[in-house]
C-alpha cells in the first residue's frame, strides 16, 4: 500500500465521522492552546526582565576589578601586611587579560581621584568622570546620540542623564528649575579643588569641548562623562601633587572586558576570577535569570501538558469505541488483502490526524490568545505609564518553534495514544471480526 | 489438504469443528461444500482461504503451504489468490458502489487510473455499470452481492471462496448469483462454495459434504439429513 492511499483512506476515515473526530480534537486543542499560551507567557516574561535590566549591547560586557586582598592584614613586626592574594590590574595583567581565549578588547578605565564641578555657563553640576584608554567609546559598544565617539584630548562626551544634572546655584526661591541645556558642542568649564596640608583650597579650572553626546543606555554610561586617559592622567597627577601613577605596580582602577560573544561572557569571566581578579559580567545574572525561566517554562509547559494527557487518553477511547464499531470492516479489511501491518497503519494514522488536526487548532488559539493577552497587557501598560510608573511591558512572545513543536507534539501525542488501539485492531483475528455483530 | 484439524475451545470443553479432513479441490473445478450449521463448513472455507489457522493439519494452495506463514505473508497470500464473498455481503455503508469494489486494490498498491478502469469493467461485467455511485443502503440484497462478487474479483485472483452467498437472498437474486458464480468457474477460475442452498448442485462440478467436521459420502449426508428432518416434523408435532 502506498502513502498516497494510506493518507487518503486515513482522511476518508477521518470524515466518516467528523462530529466525534471535532469533539476529540477539541480536547487536544485545548492542551496544545494551554502549552502555546503558558510557554509564550514565561518566554515574555523572561524578554522582558532580561531586557529590563540591561541593553543586548551589555551582553558581552566584562567588569574587571583588581583583587584588593581578603581576610584580615597581617600584623607582621608592627607593619601592616596585606594578604598575598592582592592583584592590581598592571599593564603585565592586561597582557595576560588579552590573551585568553573569546576576549575581543581590553579597555582600561581610571576614575577621577578628587572632586570636580562641572559649569556650563550659569549651570552647575557635579558628574562622575571617567577616563578611558581607548581611542573611541565604541569599543566599549556604546550608541552616540550626537557628535562623536572618539575620545580626543580636551573634548568630553557625556552621558545621557548627565543634562539633566545642571541646577542653577543662584535660584530664587519660587523659581523654576533649569531646562536640561543643550550640551552638543558646547564648552564645559571643570572645576578640579583640591586642599593643601594647611587646609587652603586649591582650584584648577579646565574648558573642555563636548565632542558627543550618548544614548540612553541605562547604565553606569548614562551619568558618566568620559574624558581621554592622557587628560585624566594629567589630572590625577594634579591632584597627587604632581607624582604619576605608576601602571606597573598600581595598574588601572578599572579594566572592561569585551568578550567576542555572548556566549562565551562566563567562560572568560570565570578565566579572569581564576587569574585573581574581581570580574563581574551581567551575563552571569542573565544566565542565572534565564535558568530560572527555563525551570517556569517547563512547569508552565507542565501544565498544558496535562491537558494533552487528559486529551490522549481521549483519543484512546475514541479509537478503541471506533475499533469496536468497526471490528467487521477491519475483519473486511483483512479478508481482502490487508495485512496487520496495514490495519496498524490506518488507526495509527487516524489516531495522529486527531492529534494533528488539534495540535493545529490549538496552536491558532494559543498563538491568538497570545496575542490577546499582548493587547491586554498593553493597556493595563499604558494605564500604568499614566500613573508615572515606567515600564517596557511584560508580554507573551511566541517563538516560530514553539508553534512547530505544539503541532509535532500534539500529533506525536495522538499517535502514542493511538498505538494501544491500533495495536488491537491489528491483531484481531478475521474471522472473529468477521463473525462480530 | 492433509489431515486437517481445528479446535476451538468453548468454556471447558473442546470444540472439534473439523475433525481430521483430507480433501482435494481441482483446479478449475466448481466444488460446493454442504453440511447442516456446526458441520464446520464455513471454518472449512476460512482455512482454505487463510482467513484462520487450522490446530494441526496441512493446506496447501497454489504452492502455498498455508500452514507455515507468517500474519503477514497470510495477508499478502488472500491479496493475490483469494476473493471472499460473504453472507451478509460484507460492503462499507459509507463507500459507493464503485469505491467499494476499487477498494482491495488500495492494498495492492494499484495505480489510481487502472483502479477505475478494472473497477468500472467488473461492475458492468455484473451489470451494475449505473449503480456505481450508490451506497449500499441504495441498492438491494442482490445488487449487494453482486458488487462483492465484483470486489472480489478485483485483484484477479485464481480462487474464489463464497460463504452462503445466497443465503441472505430471495429466490431469484440467489439464482442470479448462482449463475454469475457459474460463469466465473466457466471463465477458468476455482470456485469453492459452502452453502445448504440445493440448488447450488446443479451448477456445481464436485459436492462434499460434511457432518460434524467429517467428510461423508452423500448417502450417509442424506441418510443423516432425512433423520433430522424427521426429528423436526416430529418436534413440530409434539
Amino acid at each position: 500500500m502506498h502513502f498516497w492511499d494510506f493518507f487518503s483512506l486515513i482522511i476518508e476515515n477521518l470524515n466518516r465521522r467528523k462530529g466525534r473526530v471535532a469533539l476529540t480534537a477539541i480536547g487536544v486543542v485545548i492542551g496544545t492552546a494551554a502549552v502555546v499560551l503558558l510557554v509564550s507567557l514565561a518566554t515574555g516574561l523572561q524578554k522582558s526582565a532580561t531586557s529590563n535590566l540591561w541593553g543586548i549591547n551589555d551582553l558581552t560586557r566584562i567588569e574587571v576589578y583588581p583583587n584588593w586582598g581578603s581576610g584580615p592584614m597581617m600584623m607582621v613586626n608592627g607593619v601592616a601586611e596585606s594578604p598575598s592574594n592582592i592583584k592590581m590590574l598592571t599593564s603585565a595583567a592586561l597582557t595576560e587579560i588579552a590573551a585568553i581565549d573569546g576576549v575581543d578588547k581590553v579597555i582600561p578605565r581610571d576614575y577621577l581621584n578628587g572632586s570636580a564641578m562641572v559649569k556650563l555657563g550659569k549651570l552647575e553640576s557635579w558628574g562622575n568622570i571617567m577616563g578611558v584608554e581607548t581611542a573611541s567609546l565604541e569599543d566599549l559598544r556604546y550608541l552616540v546620540n550626537e557628535g562623536t565617539l572618539e575620545l580626543r584630548r580636551g573634548t568630553v562626551i557625556v552621558g545621557s542623564w548627565i543634562p539633566k544634572n545642571f541646577y542653577n546655584p543662584n535660584m530664587r526661591p519660587g523659581e523654576e528649575p533649569p531646562e536640561p541645556p543643550q550640551m552638543m558642542d558646547q564648552r564645559i568649564k571643570l572645576v578640579l579643588s583640591k586642599w593643601t596640608e594647611d587646609g587652603q583650597e586649591v582650584k584648577k579650572t579646565v574648558t573642555l569641548q563636548v565632542a558627543g553626546t550618548l544614548q540612553e543606555m541605562r547604565n553606569e554610561a548614562d551619568g558618566t562623562m568620559y574624558v581621554s586617559m592622557t587628560d585624566l592622567e594629567a589630572w590625577n597627577q594634579w591632584f597627587n601633587n604632581g607624582k604619576r601613577v605608576n601602571r606597573n605596580k598600581d595598574g588601572y582602577q578599572n579594566v572592561i572586558v569585551q568578550a567576542v560573544s555572548p556566549d562565551v561572557t562566563v567562560d572568560v569571566t570565570n578565566h579572569i576570577n581564576d587569574l585573581g581578579f574581581m570580574a563581574y559580567s551581567p551575563q552571569s545574572t542573565v544566565e542565572g535569570i534565564n535558568s530560572f525561566f527555563v525551570v517556569l517554562q517547563i512547569i508552565f509547559g507542565g501544565i498544558g501538558a496535562i491537558a494533552l494527557l487528559v486529551a490522549a487518553i481521549g483519543i484512546a477511547n475514541t479509537m478503541t469505541m471506533a475499533i469496536l464499531e468497526r471490528t467487521r470492516e477491519i475483519g473486511l479489511m483483512k479478508a481482502i488483502g490487508a495485512t496487520n501491518k496495514d490495519v496498524l497503519t490506518i488507526f495509527l494514522g487516524e489516531a495522529a490526524g486527531i492529534g494533528f488536526l488539534g495540535g493545529l487548532g490549538g496552536m491558532l488559539l494559543g498563538w491568538g490568545g497570545s496575542k490577546v493577552l499582548n493587547i491586554v497587557a498593553m493597556q493595563f501598560m499604558a494605564g500604568q505609564a499614566e500613573q508615572g510608573i515606567v515600564s517596557n511591558g511584560i508580554s507573551t512572545v511566541t517563538p516560530t518553534w514553539l508553534l512547530l513543536f505544539a503541532i509535532i507534539f500534539a500529533t506525536l501525542v495522538g499517535f502514542l495514544s493511538g498505538l494501544y488501539p491500533a495495536l488491537r485492531a491489528a491483531t484481531l483475528e478475521p474471522v472473529m471480526a468477521l463473525k462480530y455483530e | 489438504m492433509r489431515d486437517l484439524r481445528k479446535t476451538f475451545i468453548m468454556g471447558r470443553q473442546k470444540v472439534h469443528a473439523l475433525a481430521g479432513i483430507d480433501l482435494d479441490i481441482k483446479k478449475g473445478s466448481f466444488t460446493v461444500i454442504m453440511g447442516p450449521s456446526g458441520s464446520g463448513k464455513s471454518t472449512l472455507l476460512y482455512l482454505l482461504g487463510g482467513l484462520d489457522r487450522a490446530t494441526s493439519g496441512e493446506i496447501h494452495v497454489d504452492g502455498f503451504e498455508l500452514e507455515k506463514m507468517d500474519e503477514n505473508d497470510l495477508g499478502l497470500f488472500r491479496r493475490k489468490k483469494v476473493g471472499f464473498i460473504f453472507q451478509s455481503f460484507n460492503l462499507i455503508s459509507s463507500m459507493t458502489a464503485f469505491q467499494n469494489v476499487a477498494f482491495p486494490m488500495r492494498f495492492a498498491g494499484i495505480p489510481t487510473k487502472e483502479r477505475h478502469v478494472r473497477a468500472s469493467s467488473l461492475l458492468n461485467q455484473v451489470g451494475l455499470s449505473n449503480r456505481a455511485q450508490h451506497r449500499p443502503t441504495e441498492l438491494s440484497g442482490g445488487q449487494q452481492q453482486r458488487v462483492a462478487v465484483a470486489r472480489s474479483l478485483v485483484n484477479n485472483p485464481p480462487l474464489i471462496l463464497a460463504d452462503e452467498p445466497t443465503g441472505n437472498l430471495d429466490t431469484t437474486s440467489g439464482y442470479s448469483i448462482m449463475k454469475l458464480l457459474s460463469r466465473l468457474n466457466q471463465e477458468g477460475r476455482t470456485v469453492v462454495v459452502v452453502t445448504h442452498d440445493l440448488r447450488m448442485r446443479q451448477f456445481a462440478s464436485e459436492m462434499i459434504f460434511l457432518l460434524d467436521g467429517m467428510v461423508v459420502s452423500e448417502a450417509e449426508y442424506d441418510a443423516a439429513a432425512s433423520f433430522e428432518l424427521q426429528e423436526k416434523e416430529a418436534e413440530e408435532l409434539i
